[in-house]
C-alpha cells in the first residue's frame, strides 16, 4: 500500500506542477499576446472579456500570489473563462462538448492497440527466431509512420477511392445526440477511420516492447523451470513468460499513452473529429489562450487518471510492489 | 558471436561488462542493423547536399498546376505549379537539422539530470527524478502545441527549443536508473576511495559506459522530434513558408490534395518520415542488442536450430507405458548395484556459432543406478551445468546434442531414449521422472505465482484425475515434507528467506515423487549454515523416498560427503569417476588431487591446501591432447599429443571400479588403446559445418 501512496503523492505533485505551469506560461511568454488578442476582436469582445484576458495574462492589479489563488479558484469552480476561437461560448461548455468524443476514442484506442499489439508481441517474441521475425522490420514502419499522415492515406482509400466510410465529423447531421440506437450507430461507423488509425499506429510500439521483454523474460530460470516441469505450452507461455514480460510495459505506460494521445490529437484534426484534439487546433490557430488552458489542463488530469489506472492494475499484476 | 564460455549464464555475464568501450560499434554487422545505418545516411547526405541539387526553386510557382510525376517533376507539381522534389529536398534538410539539434539539446539536458541524480543520489536524485516524471506524464503534444501557440511564427529556432524542453525526461529517467547501478560497480567504488573528484568520475569512469544508451535515447530522440515537428508543421504551427516535411503536408491538407486526388502531393514527405523513423529504429535495435545480449541470443535461435536441438540420429523410440505410482518398497543404495536407472553414452553438446563449433560437454559416459547420488565436479566452464541442462534437454539454442544416447530404465524394466523423445513424450517425462533443482531459487521460482501455485500446476499438468482438494493437500504434505509452515502456502516467493525458497524449490521438485532429482548448484547462493540445513534434508529425503541424485557442484568436500560416487569434469570431459571413499582417499588424476589439495573439508583429517596453477581452459582453444597438459604438475611429452580415454583402475571389489583419464595409469588396467594422435585434432574447436 505504501507503494500507491507514494504515486498518489506523486500524482497530486505532478497535477500541481501542470496546474501551475499552466498560470506561468502566459505570464512569462515574450510580446503581449492580450493587447494584439484585444486589438484583433476590437470591438467584439465585452468589457468583461477583455478585463478576464488582462487577467489571464498577468496584467492585473493585485499581486502575483493573489492573482495565483484567483486561478485555483476558478479552477475549482470550473470557471476557465470565455473561448475566444467559440466567442461567447465558455470554456468549460466547449470542454464539455468536445472531451466525450475524444475519451470514448482514446480509450477504445489504448485498450485495442494494448491488447493487440501485447498479443503479438507475446508470439511473436515465443516463436523468437522463426519467420515470424520478419514482421519486427515492417511493424517498426508502422509505428514510425506520423499518426496524421496515416489518417490521410486511410481516408484517401477507404472514404474518397471505396467510398466504405464517411470522409470526416463524428456522427451523420441527421441523428441527434444522445443515448439513442441510431446515433451511436452512427457515431460507431464515423469512428471507424479514426479508430483504425490510431490501433494501428500505435499496434508497433506495444508489439516490439512486449517482443523484446519476452525474449528476455524466456531465458529466465523460471520460465526453463516450467518447462522442466513439463507444464503445458501454454500455460508455460502465458502464467510464467508473458505475465512477466508485460510487467515492465505498465511502467512505462506514461510515455506510451503520451504518444498515442499526442497522435490522436492530431488525426482527429485530419477527421475533424468533433473532440478535443480538433478544437486545441481551432484555438491554438485562434490564439485562444484560455481555451488552450482549459484543454491541456483536461488533458493533462485524463492522462494523470490513466497513469494511476494503470499503477494499480501493475499492483494488481505484480505481488513485490504489495509488500510493505 | 562467438560464446566465450561454456554455460549460458555465463556467456551473458561475459558479454554484458563488455571488454572494450567500444565493443557495441560490433553490434552494426548485422544486417538489419546495417540497412538502417545505410538509410540514415541518406537521409543525412540529402539533408546537406538537398537544396544544391534539387532542380528547381521549391516556392516558385509554375503553370503546371497540379501535374503528377512526370520526367520534368519526378514527384509531381503542387496547386500552384511549385515542384514537389525540389520542396522535398529543402524539406529534408529543414527535418533534419530540426530533428538532430531538438534530440542533441535534449539529450544534454537528459544527460546532465540523469547523470547527476544517479550520482549524487539523496535529496538531489527525489527533486531530479520528480521532475522528470513530471514531465514524462504530462502529455508532451498539447504542451508543444500550446508553447508553439504562444511562440507564433518564430521558425525553427522556436520549434527546436519546445521539442528539447518536452522530449528529455525518458532518457533522463533510463540514464538515472543505468548510473544508479554503475555507481555500486567496483571501478566506481575505487575511484571514489582514491578520492578521484565527483565530475571526474562521472565524466571519466560513468559516462563511456552510457554510451550505448545515451545513442539509444539519442536516436529515438530525433525520430519524435522529426515526427513533432512535422506535426505541428502540419497543423500550421510553424512558419509555413519555410519547407520541411510537415509543411509540404500542411499545404497539401489547406489545398485538399486529397479531394483532387493529387496523391504525389502528400506520400512522398510521408514516406521521407516513416522511412527515416524505421532507419533509426533499426540501429537503435542493434543497440539494444547490445545492451541486452539476450535479445542477441533470439536471433541465434534460427528456426534450423531450434528443430536441431538433438543433432545426434533420431531412432524409433519404445513407446513409454504409463508408470505405476506405486513404486514399491524404498531400496537404499548399494554400492556395487547394477540396477541402472538412466544411462549416458558418448555424450557430446556443442555451441554452434555462425562460424565455430565449441564443444562443451565432449563424449560423457555417465550409469545413474537407483538410489546413488552422483556428484559431479568442476570449476565453472568445465561443461558441468551444460551438461545437467542436456540431461533434461533443457539446452536452447545454441546449444545442440550433436553425439550419444540418454536411456532412461522405466521400472518395469522397459528402456525410453530421451533423446528421440517427442515434446509431447518428452512433458509426460518430466517432472514425473525426472526434476531439476536450479542453482538459485531466487531466479527459479515465478515472482508473480504463490509458493504453493507453482507446486499445484506441476500436479495438475501431470496428474488432472486429481481433484483440487487432493492437489491442494498434496501441495500441504510436500511443503511439510521440506519443513515449510503450512501457512507459507500462499506466500510469494520474495516474501520468503533464501533457505526457505531454496526447500520450496525441493518441494516444487518432488511434487510428483520423481525417480531422479537433478540438483544444479542447489545450495551454493546460500550461506554456510542454511548450506548445511538444505544438504540434511535433501539426504533425509533421499533416503525417505528413494530417489537418485545427480548433483552438481564446484564444492567438492561438500560433494565428496553426500555423494555415492563422484565424476570429475574438466573442459568438457570426465576425468574421473569413482566411488566417493575411494576418490577421497586416493584421487587419481593430478586435477582431482589438485581440486582436493585446494578445498577444506568439512570434517576429515588436516591436510595443506595448494590449489591448481593456471586458469580454467579456453574451450575455443583446448590444448592438443590431454585439456589439462598446460596446468599437470606430472604432464610430460605423450601428454600434448593423445587424449586420454578413461582407464579401468583397480579398486576394492565390492565398489565401482575407479576410472581416470590419465596417461600416468596407461596399461595399469584393460582399458582400451590411447587414441592416436591423429584423433586429437578432432578435440580442438571445429570449422563450421
Amino acid at each position: 500500500m505504501r507503494v500507491l501512496l507514494r504515486r498518489g503523492f506523486f500524482y497530486l505533485v505532478t497535477a500541481w506542477a501542470a496546474i501551475s505551469l499552466n498560470f506561468l506560461l502566459p505570464r512569462i511568454m515574450p510580446g503581449n499576446p492580450a493587447d494584439a488578442l484585444i486589438e484583433k476582436f476590437h470591438g467584439k469582445l465585452s468589457p468583461t472579456a477583455v478585463q478576464a484576458l488582462r487577467v489571464l495574462f498577468g496584467q492585473s492589479h493585485a499581486s502575483l500570489w493573489q492573482q495565483y489563488l484567483d486561478y485555483w479558484h476558478n479552477i475549482f469552480t470550473g470557471n476557465f473563462g470565455t473561448s475566444y476561437a467559440y466567442y461567447p461560448t465558455p470554456v468549460s461548455d466547449v470542454l464539455g462538448q468536445s472531451i466525450g468524443w475524444t475519451l470514448v476514442l482514446i480509450t477504445v484506442c489504448t485498450v485495442l492497440g494494448f491488447v493487440i499489439g501485447t498479443t503479438l508481441g507475446m508470439i511473436v517474441g515465443w516463436k523468437r527466431g522463426s519467420r515470424l521475425d520478419s514482421l519486427i522490420p515492417i511493424t517498426t514502419l508502422l509505428s514510425s509512420i506520423p499518426y496524421f499522415w496515416f489518417a490521410i492515406c486511410v481516408v484517401l482509400v477507404f472514404a474518397i477511392i471505396l467510398k466504405w466510410f464517411p470522409l470526416s465529423g463524428g456522427y451523420s447531421v441527421t441523428e441527434t445526440i444522445g443515448l439513442n440506437w441510431g446515433f451511436i450507430s452512427s457515431a460507431t461507423y464515423y469512428a471507424v477511420l479514426p479508430a483504425l488509425t490510431i490501433v494501428v499506429a500505435s499496434i508497433g510500439g506495444w508489439l516490439i516492447g512486449m517482443r523484446n521483454m519476452m525474449v528476455t523474460t524466456l531465458s529466465e530460470d523460471y520460465v526453463k523451470l516450467a518447462e522442466a516441469k513439463g507444464l503445458p505450452k501454454r500455460r508455460v507461455m502465458f502464467t510464467y513468460a508473458a505475465r512477466n514480460a508485460m510487467l515492465p510495459s505498465f511502467s512505462s505506460f506514461a510515455m506510451s499513452l503520451g504518444f498515442v494521445v499526442g497522435g490522436s490529437i492530431v488525426t482527429e484534426v485530419v477527421f475533424n473529429y468533433p473532440g478535443i484534439g480538433t478544437v486545441l487546433f481551432k484555438a491554438a490557430q485562434a490564439q485562444d489562450y484560455p481555451l488552450m488552458q482549459g484543454i491541456f489542463l483536461v488533458i493533462t488530469v485524463t492522462v494523470l487518471i490513466a497513469n494511476m489506472l494503470a499503477d494499480l492494475a501493475y499492483v494488481f499484476l505484480d505481488p513485490r510492489t504489495r509488500e510493505g | 558471436m562467438a560464446i566465450t564460455t561454456a554455460t549460458v549464464t555465463e556467456a551473458e555475464t561475459t558479454d554484458s561488462t563488455g571488454t572494450s568501450r567500444f565493443a557495441w560499434l560490433r553490434a552494426f554487422k548485422r544486417p538489419w542493423t546495417l540497412t538502417g545505418i545505410i538509410v540514415v545516411a541518406v537521409f543525412c547526405v540529402l539533408a546537406v547536399i538537398g537544396p544544391w541539387i534539387s532542380p528547381y526553386d521549391p516556392s516558385q510557382v509554375s503553370k503546371t498546376t497540379l501535374a503528377p510525376p512526370s520526367l520534368h517533376h519526378l514527384l509531381g507539381t503542387t496547386q500552384t505549379g511549385q515542384d514537389i522534389l525540389s520542396q522535398m529536398l529543402y524539406g529534408t534538410q529543414v527535418s533534419m537539422i530540426v530533428g538532430v539539434l531538438a534530440a542533441v539539446i535534449a539529450t544534454l539536458l537528459s544527460v546532465i539530470v540523469g547523470l547527476a541524480a544517479g550520482y549524487l543520489g539523496g535529496i538531489s536524485d527525489e527533486v531530479l527524478s520528480l521532475l522528470a516524471n513530471v514531465f514524462l506524464v504530462i502529455p508532451a503534444l498539447p504542451l508543444t502545441v500550446i508553447l508553439a501557440a504562444y511562440l507564433p511564427k518564430t521558425g525553427s529556432f522556436g520549434i527546436i527549443l519546445v521539442i528539447s524542453i518536452t522530449g528529455w525526461a525518458w532518457g533522463a529517467r533510463v540514464l538515472r536508473a543505468q548510473t544508479l547501478s554503475l555507481r555500486k560497480r567496483d571501478f566506481v567504488e575505487a575511484a571514489r576511495a582514491t578520492g578521484e573528484r565527483t565530475s571526474s568520475i562521472i565524466f571519466r569512469d560513468i559516462f563511456p559506459n552510457q554510451v550505448a544508451i545515451i545513442a539509444a535515447s539519442f536516436l529515438g530522440t530525433v525520430t519524435g522530434a522529426i515526427l513533432t515537428q512535422a506535426s505541428l508543421a502540419f497543423l500550421g504551427l510553424t512558419n509555413v513558408t519555410e519547407w520541411s516535411w510537415g509543411t509540404i503536408l500542411y499545404w497539401a491538407q489547406v489545398s485538399s490534395a486529397l479531394l483532387t486526388g493529387a496523391w504525389w502531393w502528400f506520400v512522398p514527405a510521408g514516406l521521407a518520415i516513416a522511412f527515416l523513423g524505421t532507419g533509426l529504429s533499426l540501429v537503435n535495435f542493434g543497440i539494444d542488442e547490445f545492451i541486452n545480449p539476450r535479445l542477441r541470443q533470439a536471433g541465434i535461435g534460427t528456426k534450423k536450430a531450434q528443430r536441431a536441438q538433438v543433432k545426434a540420429k533420431r531412432m524409433r523410440s519404445v513407446k513409454r507405458r504409463t508408470r505405476d505410482h506405486d513404486r514399491g518398497p524404498v531400496v537404499p543404495y548399494r554400492p556395487g548395484s547394477s540396477d541402472v536407472i538412466l544411462e549416458l553414452d558418448g555424450l557430446r553438446v556443442d555451441y554452434v556459432a555462425e562460424s565455430s563449433v565449441t564443444t562443451a560437454v565432449n563424449d560423457v559416459s555417465l550409469t545413474l543406478r537407483r538410489g546413488e547420488v552422483l556428484g559431479i565436479a568442476g570449476e565453472s566452464g568445465s561443461g558441468k551445468s551444460t551438461l545437467a541442462h542436456a540431461i533434461t534437454r533443457l539446452h536452447k539454442p545454441p546449444a545442440e546434442i550433436s553425439a550419444g544416447t540418454m536411456t532412461y530404465h522405466n521400472a518395469d524394466g522397459s528402456t525410453s531414449d530421451i533423446l528421440t523423445m517427442s515434446d509431447d513424450e518428452l512433458r509426460e517425462f518430466r517432472w514425473e521422472e525426472l526434476a531439476i533443482v536450479f542453482q538459485s531459487a531466487m531466479h527459479a521460482l515465478n515472482p508473480i505465482l504463490t509458493v504453493g501455485a507453482q507446486i499445484e500446476d506441476a500436479i495438475k499438468a501431470h496428474r488432472p484425475q486429481m481433484t483440487t482438494h487432493e492437489r491442494a493437500a498434496r501441495v500441504l504434505e510436500l511443503l511439510e515434507l521440506v519443513g515449510i509452515q503450512a501457512d507459507r502456502v500462499s506466500a510469494y516467493p520474495h516474501e520468503l528467506s533464501g533457505g526457505m525458497r531454496q526447500r520450496a524449490m525441493i518441494a516444487v521438485g518432488l511434487a510428483l515423487d520423481p525417480e531422479i532429482i537433478v540438483m544444479d548448484e542447489p545450495t551454493t547462493a546460500l550461506d554456510v549454515v542454511i548450506q548445511r540445513q538444505i544438504v540434511e534434508k535433501i539426504i533425509e529425503l533421499k533416503d525417505r523416498l528413494g530417489f537418485s541424485v545427480i548433483f552438481i557442484t564446484h564444492d567438492l568436500s561438500l560433494l565428496i560427503e553426500m555423494s555415492d560416487t563422484i565424476a570429475v569434469m574438466y573442459a568438457g570431459r570426465v576425468v574421473e569417476l569413482a566411488d566417493a571413499d575411494e576418490f577421497y582417499r586416493n584421487p587419481r588424476h593430478p586435477y582431482s588431487q589438485g581440486l582436493l589439495n585446494s578445498f577444506p573439508t568439512l570434517s576429515g583429517p588436516k591436510r595443506e591446501l595448494t590449489g591448481i596453477p593456471g586458469a580454467p581452459p579456453d574451450l575455443r582453444k583446448l590444448p592438443t591432447g590431454c585439456a589439462f597438459n598446460p596446468r599437470c604438475p606430472l604432464a610430460f611429452d605423450r601428454c600434448t599429443n593423445v587424449v586420454p580415454p578413461l582407464f579401468e583402475l583397480a579398486g576394492r571389489a565390492e565398489w565401482r571400479q575407479a576410472q581416470a583419464a590419465c596417461l600416468l595409469y596407461e596399461g595399469d588396467g584393460q582399458a582400451g588403446q590411447a587414441e592416436d594422435s591423429d584423433d586429437a585434432t578432432d578435440r580442438v574447436p571445429q570449422e563450421a559445418r
